[in-house]
């Protein structure tokens, strides 16, 4: 896989930086790395046990993936929530979102969109590829091949669908996706991703006017206040709204600035089970840390909820308090109010693309 | 409430940081609240938010900086942030004709969305880049006249002007507001030490929220 490569640049031979075992260049301090102790051979063991069974379910490239979703798709969603084995995430993220399908339904389409067409967004694009995952090994060459692959998915997402065009955020999840699959691969997925093959479409955070990335702003509003109504009362007295922390949350899915092992968890499930666990995600958060957070002033508060503390980003302690956190029923309830108000999605949608 | 400390200021204003996306606002803001610059930063999601506490005319200043994505689409959620704003400073990338030219759209989007009595001082940023400028010093300068804007050239890079650059719309808001509250009735400085902010429409949220808290 790409990852791996690291040359020098122009010539000259350079010092291989030190990398974590997901290629960010380590910080003295670095906190994207995961637990990094050495394992145990029993820890080993279990781990190639995990694998096992993985490759067991998903079949010789996938073919048996659908059968056992279909069978037993409890085992799946409780496996998945567990963490997938990193060497199997790639081609898993593929099966679970559906690009797989589009891939194959749609051949020749990318190799077009890339080279043939041209974008009006080619130079924002490139305006922001080195300030993408800037400290990622695979990005930070210059016209190296991860900033080439992220600009030729970005470049051919922005003519696929003109509406979205390119969007400040999206190279955050176009590069995750391309840490563990080719470049055709991520495009078909950031199309299943923004088209909804399997969840609601993500393209409204990303169309004119954010209309998504606002709807999802209120409804977090709204389970704040429910679900830790101490924290919520402050944050009123503060005047702190989640678009002061949150929207990163939404726009990227926690690719932005989270430790990149907490991100990829949060991906698996995520993918599998839709945006809710963005949500769960983001409460656990504040429940974790809200003995701190309801005693900080505004600009402390500021600050706090958008360096969240390292013990908190534990997935193996977060993700499970996210699980047990329920919004299904609330977000269905809070959206219909929100739609009450602003009318459904694909009206605010057509709305802004329309000129007026 | 007991004023703790790193609290304590006679002045806490709100300054915007907006341009198009690219011409160096998040470095100016770092270098400027934490002396930083860095080359390879991830672009601003949403909106950043930074303080600094200084002197200006005398006077503890507590400015306090939003940061914006510049990005069109994401006007969407950062005019919100405009409200209430007694600065702005609206960037331009010297070495970028086109981040020059759509500084007339950004000052529609503040005449849109901020308070009219506004502070607004142009930056043209990216000075230490002399061999690819490609916008005039002259031109900026008499745009900025014709405008009623400040206007100064900035390296954030080279940390050239940035100091300056704060400091001179922090001293610009503090004039305009000391005049206002000579002109009131109301017993001037004392109600501004301890309103802290003060002078912004009855919508800004932060002001009423500092009132509050020190009453
Ligand atoms: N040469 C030079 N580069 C700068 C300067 N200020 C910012 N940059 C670079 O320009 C790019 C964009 O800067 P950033 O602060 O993220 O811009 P923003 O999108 O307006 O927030 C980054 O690569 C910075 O390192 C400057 O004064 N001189
Ligand atoms: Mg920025």
């Amino acid at each position: 896989m790409e990852k791996k490569r690291v040359e020098e640049q122009e010539g000259v031979p350079v010092a291989l930086p030190k990398v974590d075992r997901f290629g960010f260049v380590k910080q003295e301090t670095s906190a994207t790395d995961g637990p990094t102790k050495s394992r145990s051979a029993l820890e080993h063991e279990r781990e190639e046990r995990r694998i096992r069974k993985w490759r067991k379910m998903i079949g010789v490239g996938g073919s048996d993936w659908k059968h056992y979703v279909r069978r037993k798709p409890h085992v799946v969603k409780r496996r998945i929530r567990k963490g997938i084995p990193d060497c199997l995430r790639g081609l898993v993220w593929q099966l679970i979102s559906g690009s797989r399908d589009l891939l194959l339904m749609n051949p020749g389409v990318y190799e077009q969109l890339v080279i043939y067409e041209t974008s009006a967004s080619e130079l924002d694009i490139i305006r922001d590829i080195s300030r993408t995952f800037p400290s990622h090994i695979f990005f930070q060459q210059r016209h190296g091949p991860g900033q080439r692959s992220l600009y030729n998915v970005l470049k051919a997402y922005s003519v696929y669908d003109r509406d979205v065009g390119y969007v400040q955020g999206m190279g955050f999840v176009a590069g995750l996706l391309l840490l563990y699959m080719s470049e055709e691969d991520a495009f078909w997925l950031l199309v299943a991703l923004l088209k909804g093959a399997v969840h609601a479409p993500m393209e409204g955070l990303y169309l004119v006017g954010l209309p998504l990335v606002q709807q999802y702003l209120f409804q977090l509003d709204h389970l704040v206040k429910e679900y830790l109504p101490k924290l919520g009362e402050h944050f009123a007295q503060e005047m702190i709204n989640p678009s002061m922390y949150a929207s990163q949350w939404f726009i990227t899915v926690f690719s932005y600035s989270f430790p990149f092992h907490l991100a990829l968890r949060i991906w698996d499930v995520f993918l599998f089970e839709g945006v809710k666990i963005v949500f769960k995600v983001g409460l656990a958060l504040l429940k974790y840390c809200h003995d701190d957070l309801v005693k900080l002033p505004f600009e402390k508060l500021i600050h706090a909820l958008r360096n969240f503390p390292n013990d908190a980003m534990n997935p193996d302690m977060l993700l499970p308090m996210a699980y047990s956190i329920k919004v299904s029923k609330r977000l269905e309830e809070l959206k219909e109010e929100y739609e009450k108000e602003n009318g459904k999605l694909s009206d605010r949608i057509r709305q802004k693309l329309q000129p007026s | 409430m007991a004023r703790r400390p790193d609290e304590d200021y006679d002045y806490l204003f709100k300054v915007v940081l907006i341009g198009d996306s690219g011409v160096g606002k998040s470095n100016l803001l770092s270098r400027f609240t934490r002396n930083e610059f860095c080359l390879e930063s991830k672009s601003t999601i949403g909106v950043e938010f930074a303080t600094r506490t200084l002197q200006v005319e005398g006077r503890t200043i507590k400015a306090q900086i939003w940061d914006t994505a510049g990005q069109e689409r994401y006007r969407a959620i950062t005019s919100a942030y405009y409200r209430g704003a007694l600065g702005a400073l609206l960037v331009y990338d010297v070495t970028k004709p086109t981040t020059f030219d759509n500084v007339s759209r950004w000052l529609k989007e503040l005449r849109d969305h901020a308070d009219s009595n506004i502070v607004i001082m142009l930056i043209g940023n990216k000075t230490d880049l002399k061999h690819l400028r490609a916008v005039a010093t002259e031109d900026a300068q008499g745009f900025a006249e014709k405008e009623g804007l400040s206007f100064i050239e900035t390296s954030a890079l080279e940390a050239t002007n940035v100091e300056k650059a704060f400091q001179t719309i922090l001293s610009e808001i503090y004039r305009i507001i000391s005049k206002k509250s000579l002109a009131s009735d109301e017993p001037a400085p004392t109600s501004i030490k301890e309103g802290k902010t003060l002078v912004v429409g009855p919508q800004d949220n932060n002001t009423k929220k500092t009132c509050c808290s020190t009453s």
